[in-house]
């Protein structure tokens, strides 16, 4: 098929969840995807507002791709759950892009927003389909197999998370490498999507989990039932779909299963500040867990040695709770 | 039982008009201070605003001196407000302060009115007949005393530039206030509002000058509450500034009991309307009110904007970013002054002396 032309996705924000779903829709309608490359050496971020630092780089992102692309798509992602909702930011992000980009490129702002109703996924598909000049039997098309690919995507996830380095974790044509040793420890991390996979503002802290010996598990592994068991008694519900997924996934994995729990929150980011406090003192009310917790923050000023130091030293405290643990089921 | 509510701005005194009107014993938090704060801040983390320190600090006070019933207004989703108090749960019952807590549902619907049936069950039992009987009328003069509370607030700010001592219509305002407070009956209250209103007018014969007029938006906590904004509102004024802002603890009353006979509501929908041309969506709270209202004000020949925010405040953080660019559009200076807990009061008011002799210049040279 010829191509139509070329559509950009920044990497950030729900490109870290998404976009095996997003590339196949846009392929199937016989557009080439372009993404950004991020922040490499000689790139810095851009501030154009006083937000956290992934709002931040979405505006990098989306600045750097801008003339190379006939579209950028970045959707106004109001809720992405049947009842719960996104951050307040996501639904200004598309204005906040075309302010700083000074409404020099086409802009593909498509509201999403799943509270309507289980076709409205669909429609808003339909409607961006419709802003690319595809037919309607064309976008159905496209989005029937984003669909498939996507669920092909999430059904791997465990061992693309372990196997691909995270650059290469949101490739879909990517094959998967043979499963290696497996690793001692088994750990959790929890945080936004864009936290834990944009190596920008973590700094490649997943290989170097890999590295020190670990597997990794996150949320995307516990079905919604498992999260809501675990929210479903609080006093009043948490309405951010991702709030709820942290909330409940960390509970969820402190109670067991896995061997430490890190939580991952960007600085200045209004959910993670407010949850992480309920969660500290949550845990502290209802007589601590006995699997250790890691909170880690991140900012553009961090460093990647710090981070190797506080991780090695994790990895310690789970180690010796492993053998205290197995010492006592000896003794029992 | 005895009920405390947080400070905001005068809500205070129609929490307490109501309180005592029904006969309900209740507990005003000491005024907020910078050990409020201080106790808000120890009892949170960093990136958390600064309405929920405040609001925290002034629980915590109340509970220590014997209140044991949180009244607290609830908010809806996107903005971290609504959530407050879940969170705010966990820490006192962290602190091992013992308290009950009643949230005031912020829509009315079934379901808000069905928890807070199930929240009231057992304080109903300790409340008697007469308690009940005479709550309507609580809430009635609650709301009176509210009304006249923010018609002298208005009066000061529109006095405030032309008063001829600095500092003068901050304390005769404050002495209005406490008269309107103590106020017991409807006839007592009219009599106070009359009282202060005339107090307040003296003011107007200061100084003749045509003042700046500068319009205040931004989140409803900092802009409402004077302990927050570190005074920003008094500040401008004393510089000799007409102040002007839409947010009122009223306002939002009648914009939750979705009231849209008000003035003021259509006000905001009007706002709403203009900030279309910068945002495709609600971004929740009150991010396209400020922006909207800072478009127009440009064009209603407002001399600037003060727009106020908490740090990390997640929809005004997108208004903020907006509003740089509004600025330059609508060739209007507007001021985005980000309030935490650091001791900022005197830079403040450099900030304002600055951003005033600014506003007097491109007046002279426009």
């Amino acid at each position: 098929m010829e191509k139509k032309g070329c559509l950009g996705i920044p990497r950030a924000l729900m490109f870290y969840r998404y976009f095996p779903f997003w590339r196949t829709f846009f392929e199937t309608l016989g557009w080439k995807v372009m993404v950004s490359n991020g922040i490499r050496q000689k790139e810095k971020i851009i501030y154009f507002e006083d937000s956290c630092l992934p709002m931040k780089l979405l505006v990098t992102h989306a600045i750097q791709l801008k003339d190379k692309v006939d579209h950028l798509f970045i959707p106004r992602l109001v809720s992405l759950h049947r009842t719960y909702m996104m951050c307040p930011k996501f639904r200004g992000a598309p204005d906040i892009v075309r302010l700083a980009t000074e409404g020099s490129g086409s802009i593909i702002d498509e509201t999403i927003d799943l509270r309507k109703g289980g076709l409205s996924l669909f429609q808003s598909f339909l409607k961006i389909g419709e802003r690319l000049n595809a037919s309607k039997s064309e976008s159905k098309k496209a989005f029937q197999e984003a669909e498939k690919s996507f669920s092909k995507f999430q059904k791997e996830w465990m061992d693309r998370i372990n196997r691909l380095p995270t650059r290469q974790l949101f490739e879909i044509d990517i094959p998967i490498p043979p499963a290696g040793r497996k690793a001692p420890l088994r750990v959790a991390f929890i945080g936004h999507p864009y936290n834990l996979f944009d190596t920008d503002i973590n700094k490649d802290l997943l290989t170097l989990t890999k590295r020190l010996g670990m597997e990794i598990m996150t949320s995307d592994c516990l079905s919604e039932k498992e999260i809501d068991r675990e929210v479903s008694d609080l006093s009043k519900e948490i309405y951010w779909s991702s709030g709820r997924e942290i909330v409940g996934s960390l509970f969820h994995f402190l109670s067991g299963g896995v061997d430490g729990v890190v939580f991952l929150t960007s600085f200045k980011c209004g959910i993670d500040a407010l949850l992480q406090e309920f969660i500290k003192r949550r845990l502290k009310v209802q007589g601590g867990s006995s699997t250790p917790l890691l909170l880690l923050s991140f900012d553009e000023h961090t460093g990647r040695e710090g981070l190797t130091t506080r991780l090695e030293a994790f990895r310690d405290v789970m180690e010796e709770q492993k053998r205290l643990h197995i010492a006592k089921c000896k003794i029992m | 039982m005895k009920v405390t509510f947080p400070h905001l701005g005068s809500m205070h005194i129609f929490c307490k008009a109501i309180a005592e009107t029904a006969g309900i014993p209740y507990l005003v938090p000491p005024e907020t201070s910078r050990k409020t704060l201080t106790l808000g801040v120890l009892h949170s983390n960093e990136s958390i605003c600064l309405p929920f320190k405040i609001i925290l600090g002034n629980f915590i006070e109340a509970l220590q001196m014997g209140a044991d019933t949180i009244v607290m207004v609830g908010s809806g989703p996107p903005c971290r407000l609504g959530l407050y108090d879940l969170v705010q749960k966990v820490i006192l019952e962290d602190m091992g302060l013992h308290y009950r807590w009643l949230t005031i549902p912020p829509r009315l619907t079934w379901q808000a009115i069905w928890k807070n049936h199930e929240e009231t069950k057992e304080l109903r039992k300790e409340l008697t007949a007469k308690n009940i009987l005479l709550f309507p009328y609580g809430l009635w003069m609650g709301w009176k005393k509210m009304m006249v509370c923010e018609a002298l607030e208005q009066l000061a700010m529109k006095v405030r530039p032309k008063e001829p001592k600095k500092g003068e219509t901050q304390k005769r305002f404050k002495k209005a206030l406490s008269w309107v407070d103590g106020a017991k009956n409807p006839k007592t209250l009219k009599e106070a509002a009359r009282k202060g209103r005339i107090f307040l007018q003296e003011m107007e014969q200061g100084r003749s000058c045509i003042p700046l007029k500068v319009a205040i938006v931004g989140e409803l906590y900092t802009v409402m509450d004077p302990h927050i904004n570190r005074g920003v509102e008094q500040k401008l004024g004393e510089l000799g500034v007409e102040v002007t802002r839409t947010s009122w603890f009223s306002t939002h009353i009648l914009r939750s009991l979705r009231s849209n006979k008000a003035d003021r509501a259509s006000e905001r929908i009007r706002f709403f309307e203009a900030s279309k041309a910068y945002l495709g969506y609600d971004v929740g709270a009150e991010c396209n009110v400020s922006v909207g209202e800072a478009i127009l004000r440009s064009k209603e020949g407002y001399d600037g904007v003060v727009h106020l925010m908490p740090f990390a405040c997640m929809p005004e953080t997108t208004a903020s970013g907006i509003l740089t660019k509004v600025g330059k559009d609508c060739n209007i200076p507007i001021l985005t002054l980000i309030l935490d807990e650091q001791e900022i009061e005197g830079r403040i008011q450099t900030l304002l002396e600055a951003f005033v002799e600014m506003l007097e210049w491109k007046r002279r040279v426009a």
